[in-house]
């Protein structure tokens, strides 16, 4: 396995569109550095960017990138070695490049400019949906057969996840606005990986709204040690579920 | 001893067969030339064979074992696709050296013969992606040759190949041959199947029609050439029975 | 302190004629002082223990703690309680009041007298800390009146109690850890100036029906509730800050039927709501700063006449919300951080109007844990429409000036 992942990052270090992703992350996050005087509001901006671009450039990377190396991969699949290894080195390989990408391009302007808390968080939370799309995006391009339906459905997953899932939260709120719902607005909202991850960041952003309102449970789970370690596991569990379902659908697939 | 045993094999996409009783025994030392139609079953056969699908009913057995979950048998495997990729930012000693690892193989035990043939070596510093589809197809016939397999598994080789490393490529099916090698090949070049064919198997519709020497075929026909009488000899076959599929 | 201390004596003398000075050294009792020696006017004392229950000053003298001398009353009833005006107190260290649901039992007390002057004492660990009840013209100046931290909320009295004033000055204090740091009730023509009220458990500042009162350079920080003050006319609050006052309920600066007021020239940060403007008239909110607020300004509809001007609003979860479609107040010149505008005449202000409050303003209003989606894709774009169609937010509440830049850097 980790041969395959080594030659495969090999490969991806001389990606174009990774190089072209690390160089767009970069002169994003220094841009906004240098545009807006306010390292804090910099700061802000770049998480919504982070939080909307990072899950659709993983997916679709990630989608791509498995169709790209098909051929090969069959190639790969009729060498005396394990299915099963061969999508964890790719997921592996094409995650870490991603990663590498995010840290480079983002990473580094954040901790020059802006380090801190807020910084941090913004890097692990990138950092995670990077992990959690490429698992995603993986586990599409392994059960479609179809290049161009694998990328539609990993755009409607993120479409869904990005705008469809809070505005169905916010329907929510209003249709059952005379019901006890308050309790299950955050749970709900935490199911959705990019949504916790925002929540985690806007936790030390917005700090003095939330403790207004929201401030009781909101606080309570995420401010704690022990809400931060729910969120990174559920987070991590986001990658673990669709990377072994990739990884399962492969073992079982006709190539 | 049987090298390859295909025993009631058969295999269903969805609703449709694409390949149903399957009975076939190859030894080693033989050339087989995997004919038929498109949509026959050629490639579904191969990717049985290779273990890129499963199969519905029957089994497979390669060298003793039967095909299973367990990959190990394919070392003994070489492998020629159609269309040979590669990821494309490797340069082809990268891609080789990956190859070895994954193989475990040790510098000095592989077969360079075929890579000196066709002179891989002036490639060695080339991307994947600055290589023509000719050279990315000699890489391919490299590696599928390269690690002594006792069976070859190639797809169209010569397509897309230039006359000469075609010849030499062949050249290296007939050596692998001699030296006790299994060798499948799929091909539409009719001189290509007489000449190298020790037998023909002929797939349509899924089964497997026959499996013969060429010159049985061309004798019975009383044609010299294969690309003449093997369509003679197909029309004399009794339709097969549709409802059995 | 000089100040203090040539006024102090010019009342002295004007009573007395001449100064007669005795002293109190360790051991002695400050209430035989008192009782005995009717002929002295300023009483010194040396530092030292004094337990002696409640010290009541029935006549007018000059109280002088030096080298922190420490008036402790055990945990019993009152400490020092003052029943004759023209009296100072200062340089004690002043402790141990009862906890009480009855009585209002303070530190130092001063009941229906006038022309007081409370300075430079440390006053902890007390129910009340610094009581005046009926005083007319006193000074309530450096003292850091400290309460225990641990004590829980309902066994708290607030710090500075002022009520029914006149001519105050509470100048240069220092509160912690009581219920109210200063209240003020029926306080009138007063002036509550660079104190600096923090960590108490209820209000930094509380004030009700305190007319003509102004409050400048008050630093008024991580209060239970922040600032509360209602039910008053004619306040000015200039150059305060309000910092870090957060909760459900906490405000930088709660204004409930305020009428005439004159904010200007403060900071509001870091507060759950830096100010909740909630049935004011003509308040001029001018020239203040607000910065990283949950809400920055929430107007609630039943205000009127309300001005706001040349504040600066930066990095706000909102800026300003109302509750209703009609607001009856003018916002003309103020710097919005979120204004995307241009000015093509170079006038220094924005050529289109801005509506400070964003659609999301409106949504949280109607459904407060919506905020939970602050920040999301969703919500950027509901606000990015309105900005471009502004059709759900209301047209009242709009600056037909904004300033392009923050002025004077």
């Amino acid at each position: 396995m980790w041969k395959v992942c080594k030659y495969t990052l090999l490969d991806l270090a001389r990606n174009r569109f990774a190089m072209g992703y690390t160089i767009l992350l970069f002169a994003v996050s220094t841009g906004m550095f240098m545009i807006e005087g306010d390292n804090t509001k910099a700061l802000i901006t770049l998480s919504q960017v982070v939080l909307a671009l990072t899950p659709l450039l993983a997916l679709v990377f990630t989608i791509i990138y498995f169709y790209n190396q098909y051929e090969f991969t069959v190639l790969l699949a009729v060498q005396p070695i394990g299915r099963r290894s061969i999508v964890l080195a790719q997921f592996l390989a094409v995650s870490s490049a991603l990663l590498a990408a995010f840290m480079l391009g983002v990473g580094l302007p954040v901790l020059a400019w802006a380090p801190g808390a807020v910084g941090a968080t913004l890097l692990v939370s990138g950092a995670a949906l990077t992990t959690v799309f490429c698992a995603v995006g993986a586990w599409i391009a392994v059960t479609q057969r179809d290049r161009a339906r694998a990328v539609g459905i990993g755009l409607v997953t993120w479409v869904f996840l990005v705008l469809v899932y809070d505005s169905l939260l916010l329907w929510l709120m209003f249709a059952f606005s005379d019901r006890p719902i308050e309790p299950l607005i955050v749970p709900l909202a935490a199911l959705n990986p990019i949504d916790l991850s925002r929540m985690l960041i806007m936790l030390r952003i917005d700090l003095a709204a939330l403790l207004g309102y929201t401030g009781a449970v909101y606080h309570q789970f995420f401010g704690s040690t022990g809400g931060m370690v729910v969120s990174l596991l559920a987070l991590m569990l986001w990658t673990a579920l669709p990377c072994w379902w990739a990884v399962r659908a492969f073992a079982r697939k006709d190539l | 001893m049987d090298r390859i045993i295909f025993e009631g094999l058969g295999k269903r996409y969805g609703r449709q067969w694409a390949l149903r009783g399957v009975n076939a025994r190859f030894v080693p030392g033989e050339v087989v030339m995997v004919i038929g139609p498109n949509g026959s079953g050629k490639t579904t056969l191969i990717k049985c064979l290779l273990g890129l699908v499963r199969a519905t009913e029957g089994a497979i057995t390669v060298n003793g074992t039967a095909v299973s979950s367990d990959p190990a048998y394919r070392a003994a495997i070489g492998y020629m696709p159609q269309l040979a990729e590669f990821p494309k930012e490797l340069t082809v000693e990268q891609l080789l050296r990956m190859m070895n690892d994954i193989r475990g193989a040790r510098t000095g035990s592989t077969d360079e013969r075929l890579f000196a043939e066709l002179g891989v070596e002036s490639l060695l510093d080339k991307r994947v992606s600055a290589l023509s589809g000719g050279m990315r197809q000699k890489v391919s016939a490299v590696l599928a040759f390269r690690y002594r397999p006792n069976i070859l598994v190639l797809d169209e080789p010569t397509a897309g190949l230039d006359p000469v490393s075609a010849g030499r490529l062949l050249d290296a099916v007939l050596r692998a041959r001699r030296e006790g090698a299994t060798v499948l090949i799929t091909s539409h070049i009719m001189e290509e199947v007489q000449r190298l064919g020790d037998r023909v198997a002929y797939l349509q519709d899924g089964r497997l029609r026959f499996t013969l020497a060429p010159e049985t075929i061309t004798s019975a026909t009383g044609e010299s050439a294969l690309s003449q009488a093997l369509p003679k000899y197909i029309s004399q076959l009794a339709p097969h029975d549709v409802e059995g599929l | 302190m000089i100040r203090t201390l040539i006024l102090l004596s010019s009342l002295t003398i004007a009573q007395c004629g001449m100064a007669h000075i005795c002293e109190v050294r360790s051991g002695g009792s400050i209430t035989q002082a008192l009782a005995t020696t009717m002929d002295c006017d300023t009483v010194r004392v040396s530092a030292g223990h004094y337990q002696e229950g409640t010290i009541t000053i029935e006549r007018p003298v000059v109280l002088l703690g030096e080298g922190w001398p420490v008036i402790d009353g055990d945990g019993k009833g009152e400490v020092i309680v003052v029943k004759a005006s023209h009296v100072t107190i200062q340089g004690f260290v002043v402790r141990g009041t009862a906890i009480s649901d009855v009585n209002d039992n303070a530190a130092i007390k001063c009941i229906s007298v006038s022309d007081i002057t409370i300075s430079g004492n440390r006053v902890e660990d007390s129910f009340f800390g610094v009581y005046l009840s009926s005083v007319a013209r006193a000074f309530v100046q450096d003292n850091r009146v400290i309460g225990n931290a641990s004590t829980p909320e309902g066994r708290r009295a607030n710090g500075i109690h002022l009520w029914k004033c006149a001519h105050i000055s509470v100048e240069r204090n220092t509160v912690m850890h009581h219920r109210d740091g200063i209240y003020l009730e029926f306080v009138t023509d007063s002036r509550i100036e660079g104190d600096t009220s923090a960590h108490n458990s209820r209000y930094g500042l509380h004030f009700m029906f305190s007319h003509r009162d102004r409050y400048t350079r008050n630093v008024f920080r991580d209060n239970g509730a922040g600032v509360a003050v209602m039910f008053t006319h004619d306040v000015i609050m200039s150059d305060n800050h309000f910092e870090v006052n957060r909760g459900a309920s906490a405000y930088g600066l709660l204004l409930k039927e305020i009428n005439d007021a004159t904010i200007t020239g403060n900071v509001f940060a870091d507060n759950t709501v830096g100010i909740l403007i909630d049935g004011c008239n003509r308040a001029q909110v001018k020239d203040n700063r607000f910065h990283a607020n949950g809400w920055a300004v929430r107007l609630l509809a039943n205000s009127l006449d309300c001005v706001f001007e040349g504040n600066r609003f930066r990095s706000n979860t909102f800026d300003m919300t109302t509750n209703g479609d009609l607001v009856k107040s003018t916002l003309k010149g103020n710097y919005w951080d979120r204004y995307r505008g241009y000015d093509l005449d170079h006038d220094g202000h924005g050529d289109i109007p801005h509506r400070p409050m964003s659609v999301f303003g409106l949504v949280t209003e109607r459904a407060p844990y919506a905020m939970v989606l602050s920040r999301s894709l969703m919500v950027n774009l509901l606000d990015q429409t309105e900005r471009v169609v502004p059709t759900l937010t209301p047209a009242a509440l709009e600056d037909k000036s904004p300033l392009m830049r923050i002025a004077n850097g």
